[in-house]
């Protein structure tokens, strides 16, 4: 051993540390402990938060090797790699060598296999040897699988296998996680994450990404129509949504109400609802019209804000209070008219005939308070996620293969005896749950021996 | 709510059958085990009807979902897939003894879940999806295996101190042999590693469904990467490098707690998008 380590080239051994489980189970062990940090540490925070929590000095430490987002520092990204080179690497040295004891498997049951198997059983059989070895493929045919025939000096061997899928479950596995990877690369290279906040009626041609500090073009534009919520009778959200229009080329070319979990998307581009909020203040809807009757129009009122009536004065709306003398919601309005004094008076929801007491040129009815709102939603091209995906399935599909099924091989041989009669050997193994195929193997073994009797 | 009534007379059968098993181990009487066995069976018909009923009271008081989306929802959960995976393993291992280690954690769960409250919120708009059912129930099914895993590397640890010492009486003699155990403990992993795959692969994908990201290394997420890796490391070991026995018992238990932390921990201590499941 120690003569062929000095022999060594320096790649070789460079290859082998590569190769080697040793530094599979290191990199495990490293990969599991380091991340538990981030999970300690709430990564991306503002600093202040961090400020309030750590001494300069151990902020300016943690700071230094990235631990506030750890999990995209160059170091963490280094194990990763590491991580995919040694099992690429793995992957690399045993996938042919397992190709090749696939695709050449022992057929033959000679002296030094027929020790290595610990289920066998021997008979001898009245009879021609060509005519057992019929009886015994086909008995294993029917029981187990077609088995390849080889004649060798006299002797016939007979070699059956099932379940060779389960030995290259470990490569589908390791396969399926350079593939997920491989998605992760693409979707940050060639994909984009934002956030943008739409309020009812308004559009956007962009969306901010990456923490706000560049925008992106989305080549379309996208409107929110409107925003809808609504509540549990606790108060809780049990559902928001909003209307989206997406417009290309002055046309409206789709249109979907999205909720979370059911988003839009558009020319590989993902809107997810988020969150939602009030776009500014709330607007008083209040009808006039004259004393006789006749509609004025509406006014619609922000808080404070002076609103002219032509041949009348300036009205604001200056309160507002849900519940006036228990009546409901009511909205106070200021009037003022040209060389009058200012005079404010209570407008409740829904009762012009209230107002219309006030004895005054025109009367106000007051339809409500309206709020706009804001949409909020999660931006996301991702062209690596299919890739993603695909590794996942690949991973269930290689795990499946490694766990649940069994390579298992059953050798028969026969040769013509001294006494005329066929002697026969029945071997039997497999690669993983040996229990259960100890129970196949004892049904197979009555299966062939009652064949041909 | 009868549910709850239900999830009740639950936690008296668990605790029943766990004294059961305790008790047959110290009295050396097998008949204790076998009334075990039978406690576990009405256990577990009871607790399916709990969440049954359950799930039908959430309609009749129009919110309407599958039960395991808070933590004692899950909790249950979690105690019921114990239990059902412990029947399993004693059905085909022919062997009691593994009760008394195993329904104490379902019985610890419950007497937890019972602490919690328990009644039947409406569901916040993010856990609105068809991807909670998959994502809950296969990451559930993955901790029972876990926790049969670890119940019976600690009874793989006790056995091998005592094999060790060529003694074979008292209580730990009634074990099965080292060999079977540690071929439980490897068993039992590898039906949880590809249900708690499976349960990471629909929580990213729900994830990339309703916020568009897959992977954002919540805690949640991170502590489930670590959980698996764990594992990833115990099948490794065991596979190529030949890891049995007490080694392979202590990751199996270092896995557990790993799973604790990922599923209880992280709730109660941390903070992340998955705080709506504590509770």
């Amino acid at each position: 051993m120690a003569d062929e380590k000095r022999t060594l080239s320096p790649m070789d051994r460079v290859w082998n540390f590569f190769i080697s489980v040793k530094l599979a189970i290191a990199t495990l062990i490293v990969l599991a402990v380091t991340s538990i940090l981030g999970t300690l540490i709430e990564q991306n925070q503002p600093p202040e938060k961090y400020h309030q929590i750590y001494e300069d000095w151990a902020f300016t430490l943690m700071d230094s090797i990235n631990l506030f987002d750890m999990y995209h520092s160059k170091w963490f990204l280094f194990i990763l790699v590491l991580f995919t080179v040694n099992l690429s690497c793995c992957t690399l040295d045993r996938f042919p060598k397992m190709l090749r004891v696939v695709r050449n498997p022992r057929t033959k049951l000679d002296g030094s296999l027929e020790k290595t198997l610990s289920l066998s059983d021997r008979w001898k059989r009245k009879g021609h040897l060509s005519e057992w070895t019929g009886k015994y493929s086909e008995a294993l045919s029917a029981s187990f699988a077609k088995p390849k025939v080889t004649e060798d000096g006299g002797e016939v061997h007979l070699y059956a296998e099932t379940g060779v899928a389960s030995r290259f479950g470990v490569y589908v596995t390791h396969l399926s996680i350079i593939f997920i990877f491989l998605g992760a690369i693409v979707g940050n290279v060639a994909g984009f994450k934002g956030y943008v906040n739409i309020p009812e009626g308004e559009s956007v041609t962009q969306v901010p990404v990456r923490g706000g500090i560049a925008m992106q073009d989305l080549g379309f534009t996208v409107r929110c129509n409107s925003f809808r919520l609504e509540t549990y009778p606790t108060g809780q959200p049990k559902a928001f949504m909003s209307d989206l229009s997406v417009i290309e080329g002055g046309r409206e070319t789709l249109r979907k109400t999205i909720v979370v979990n059911d988003p839009l998307q558009y020319n590989g581009i993902w809107f997810y609802q988020s969150s939602y909020g009030q776009a500014g203040g709330a607007t008083a809807q209040v009808a006039v019209s004259r004393r006789d009757g006749t509609p004025m129009g509406a006014l619609a009122l922000t808080a404070n804000e002076p609103v002219p009536i032509e041949g009348y004065g300036v009205v604001r709306g200056v309160d507002y209070v849900e519940n006036f003398q228990g009546m409901g919601p009511a909205l106070r309005v200021a009037v003022e008219k040209p060389g009058q004094p200012a005079a404010s008076f209570w407008l409740v929801q829904g009762r012009p005939d209230l107002d219309r007491q006030r004895a005054d040129s025109l009367v106000f009815s007051f339809g409500g308070l309206s709020s706009k709102m804001f949409t909020g939603l999660q931006v996301a091209k991702d062209p690596g996620v299919n890739i993603v995906w695909l590794g996942c399935a690949l991973m269930v599909i290689g795990l499946i293969m490694a766990f649940f099924l069994s390579h298992q091989r059953v050798w028969v041989r026969l040769a013509q005896g001294t006494d005329g009669r066929v002697e026969v050997v029945l071997a039997g193994s497999a690669s993983r749950n040996r229990l259960a195929f100890e129970k196949r193997f004892e049904k197979l073994q009555s299966g062939v021996k009652a064949a041909g009797q | 709510m009868s549910n709850v009534i239900l999830f009740n007379l639950t936690t008296v059968l668990f605790g029943a059958a766990s004294a059961l098993y305790l008790g047959a181990l110290y009295a050396k009487n097998e008949n204790l085990a076998g009334a075990g066995t039978w406690v576990c069976i009405l256990a577990a018909v009871v607790s399916t009807a709990a969440i049954g009923v359950r799930w039908y009271e959430s309609y009749q008081m129009g919110i309407g979902r599958i039960p395991v989306t808070n933590l004692y929802e899950s909790l249950v959960f979690f105690a019921w897939s114990v239990n059902l995976f412990y029947l399993i393993v004693e059905r085909k291992y022919r062997n009691r003894t593994f009760g008394a280690f195993v329904m104490p954690i379902a019985f610890i769960t419950m007497v937890f879940a019972v602490y919690n409250d328990s009644s039947i919120q409406p569901l916040v708009p993010a856990l609105q999806s068809y991807w909670l059912h998959a994502h809950v129930i296969t990451c559930f099914i993955g901790y029972a295996a876990f926790a049969v895993s670890a119940g019976v590397a600690l009874m793989y640890l006790l056995k091998a101190r005592q094999e060790a010492a060529k003694i074979s009486e008292g209580v730990v003699g009634l074990l099965p042999s080292c060999k079977m155990l540690d071929d439980l403990v490897y068993r039992a992993i590898i039906w949880g590693f590809p249900f708690l795959t499976v349960g990471i692969i629909t929580g990213a994908a729900w994830a990339n469904y309703a916020w568009g990201t897959y992977w954002s290394w919540d805690p949640k997420e991170t502590w489930s990467l670590i959980v698996w890796l764990v594992y990833a490391l115990f099948l490794h070991a065991r596979i190529t490098r030949g890891w049995h026995g007490r080694r392979a018992a202590i990751i199996s238990i270092v896995g557990f707690l790993a799973t604790v932390m990922c599923y209880l921990g992280v709730n109660l201590l941390l903070s992340g998008l998955h705080s709506y499941g504590g509770g």
